[in-house]
């Protein structure tokens, strides 16, 4: 049975998906991807190989994605993260129409065709306002770790207005409900708050069609996933249904991972489109 | 101490070979043709596409090929418009800021800002400035014949400024080093063709721009010594799409565009420096040398918006490179502000469409330096060929 290999070289965390001919999980890997490009890709991909006691000449067909894409030196083809995380939504709910995609230093809105192609796309400027480093850096000013995010959301009451979405200037709006006596919790909240207004724009940019799916690291607090939830009118789709936290973060690795069966199918002279099946 | 003018490739391993490559390409203090004047050696430039570098050879003076560069064109602004491509200003600007210094000028009436430079570049200098007037009907019997005439006067020229004559056996001789570095240009696209992954393409691309400012004996030695090595390298083949390259046929597109390309594509051919590669096969050396070469430019050469042979139809031509590469689509470019390129691009497309080949159209300017947007919709373009 052939497998493949999705490696997803995020900005903040690197990811390996092995997925087999059936669309089933062989295993998963993350890594914090620092500085090292290259070397946090093979290590993941060696990291995620271990787990399922596998060794890489077991792999058919290995794709690379995310923005340090092209620094997989051992990879088969590249592909955007655009591509792969529209292909991971459609393989694990064929009715997406939108993604919202929000990660450590990027935040995208994706319209897809039904067969899960891109129909348009939009992602932020260059700077890091409404991404996953806005909320690391809210949370570092008040002493917190990235890992405590989740928790100190569980106990907000009331969010804080946090009115700007700068990272840099998060810092004065953090100190100024501060000194006001907002719980940080609250702020923190206040934070997710504010991203979810600039997520909700984004998917209005493209004209979002229900049949919304949210991946990406920040899908992890649920809160975000709660907090769109509350502002789109329609059902959203959260890959692992909120007991499985992490699988939001493996959905672009993933597609690439089904992208690579499909060249796989090509190349072999199939050419045929697989049909999504429960991953 | 070694007469030549780069040394530092000698001996170092490919991938040493290839940086110092790069770093001489993207040099616009262009030292090697600063280290030939130190020397006493005169320098001819001459603008793009094609030029009989062989006479100005014969003459013992470096032919130059000027290509602009990733410069601030600050003096060239005064004198052209700013409608005008970027390369033109360039141009003129290595010259007015001293980064090349020539005895002579020669560009080709290719477009009317190219045609207009040789006048506007002659207001500055003393020195020669001229026109060479290529056949604008190779199809006419005569065209021969009228450009013999062309290369004689050229020689009469450059007679003068290197104060000399050039006979017949230093013509042939330098045919002869002009052939070996055309046959080893067609080597490395030959391995571009057969085997993309072995070389990157901004790498392919620097190797071949050098000739432009190395005495052609160095470029053939470093070109001798590295196509081995390329041949010999082990590099993963990748399930990448292969495109042909069209449209930097005069402005060259920016290095990094180029790189941003070849990160995602193979680069199996392409136009870049297509005036270095213009005679297809080597020149024959007959009773007649400007003869000859005036033969192999109408009979035995490439393609270009700039020339108009209508056994050439340039559609055609693109096409036959596509299959002759083994080709899955086109990136179908021009510089900004070019006429002739912008043009063309018509044509190329609507040949394109005829034959089912996928194409992706853009343009480009030198002294652009973002590639991001280019990138992500190049990569769009290229998932939707892969998972059609």
């Amino acid at each position: 049975m052939s497998i493949t290999a999705g490696i997803d070289v995020g900005s903040t965390y690197t990811k390996t998906v092995l997925l087999d001919a059936d669309n089933k999980i062989v295993a998963r890997h993350q890594l914090n991807t620092g500085f090292k490009l290259a070397e946090v890709a093979e290590k993941c991909f060696q990291a995620c190989l271990a787990e399922a006691r596998l060794t890489s000449d077991d792999i058919a067909y290995i794709i690379a994605t995310g923005y340090g894409r092209h620094q997989v030196a051992f990879k088969d083809l590249i592909v955007t993260d655009i591509t792969a995380s529209a292909r991971g939504c459609h393989l694990l709910f064929p009715e997406t129409r939108t993604v919202l995609d929000v990660g450590g230093q990027t935040m995208k809105a994706i319209r897809l065709e039904p067969d899960g192609k891109v129909k348009s796309f939009r992602q932020n400027d260059k700077c890091a306002a409404g991404t996953g480093a806005f909320l690391e850096k809210t949370a570092r000013y008040m002493g917190y770790e990235t890992d405590d995010i989740g928790g100190l959301l569980d106990t907000s009451r009331d969010p804080a207005e946090i009115s700007g979405v700068c990272a840099v200037f998060a810092e004065s709006e953090v100190i100024n409900q501060l000194s006001l006596g907002t719980p940080p919790a609250d702020i923190m909240q206040g934070a997710i708050e504010s991203l979810t207004t600039r997520a909700v724009q984004l998917m209005k940019r493209v004209k979002a069609e229900p049949g919304h799916t949210l991946i990406g690291g920040i899908m992890r607090f649920g809160t975000m996933s709660r907090a769109v939830d509350s502002r789109i009118k329609d059902d959203i789709q959260l890959p692992g249904g909120g007991e499985d936290r992490a699988l939001p973060q493996f959905v672009t690795a993933l597609g690439a991972a089904w992208l690579a069966h499909h060249r796989l199918r090509k190349l072999a002279g199939e050419g045929s489109t697989p049909t999504p099946a429960a991953a | 101490m070694s007469q030549n003018l780069f040394d530092s490739w000698r001996d170092q391993p490919l991938e040493e070979v290839l940086y110092q490559c790069r770093e001489l390409y993207e040099n616009t203090d262009f030292p090697t043709v600063r280290a030939w004047r130190d020397r006493g050696g005169k320098v001819l430039g001459h603008f793009q596409v094609y030029f009989p570098e062989e006479i100005v050879h014969a003459a013992g003076i470096l032919p130059v090929k000027l290509r602009g560069g990733n410069i601030q064109p600050d003096k060239a602004d005064s004198r052209f418009g700013s409608y005008l491509c970027s390369i033109i200003k360039t141009s003129l600007e290595l010259a007015l800021s001293d980064k090349i210094e020539l005895d002579a000028f020669v560009t080709h009436p290719i477009c009317d800002a190219a045609r207009n430079l040789g006048a506007i570049w002659g207001r500055n200098y003393d020195y020669p400035c001229e026109i060479l007037y290529l056949p604008q009907n190779p199809n006419s019997a005569a065209s021969a014949e009228y450009l013999r005439g062309e290369y004689d006067r050229l020689q009469r020229m450059v007679e003068r400024v290197a104060g000399a004559e050039i006979n017949d056996e230093a013509l042939r001789h330098s045919m002869a080093v002009f052939n070996r570095n055309r046959a080893l240009m067609r080597e490395l696209y030959e391995i571009k063709r057969q085997s993309p992954e072995k070389i990157a393409a901004e790498d392919a691309y620097a190797l071949v721009a050098l000739a432009g400012i190395l005495p052609r004996e160095e470029h053939n030695e470093l070109l001798a010594y590295v196509l081995p090595m390329i041949r010999e390298s082990a590099a993963k083949q990748e399930d990448r799409i292969r495109i042909v390259f069209e449209g930097a046929f005069c402005e060259q597109p920016p290095f990094d565009m180029v790189r941003s390309i070849g990160r995602s594509a193979y680069v199996v051919d392409d136009d870049f420096m297509i005036g270095l590669r213009w005679i297809l096969s080597d020149v024959p050396r007959g009773r007649d040398p400007l003869r000859d070469l005036a033969l192999s430019y109408i009979e035995d050469s490439s393609y270009s918006p700039v020339q108009h042979d209508l056994r050439k139809r340039k559609e055609e031509m693109l096409v036959r490179r596509v299959r002759a590469a083994n080709a899955d689509a086109v990136i179908v470019t021009a510089a900004k502000m070019c006429e002739p390129g912008l043009e063309e691009q018509v044509a190329y497309i609507h040949g394109l469409e005829r034959e089912g080949i996928p194409f992706f159209v853009s343009e480009f300017e030198e002294n652009q330096s973002s590639f991001s947007d280019l990138e992500l919709q190049l990569e769009t373009f290229m998932e939707n060929l892969l998972f059609a």
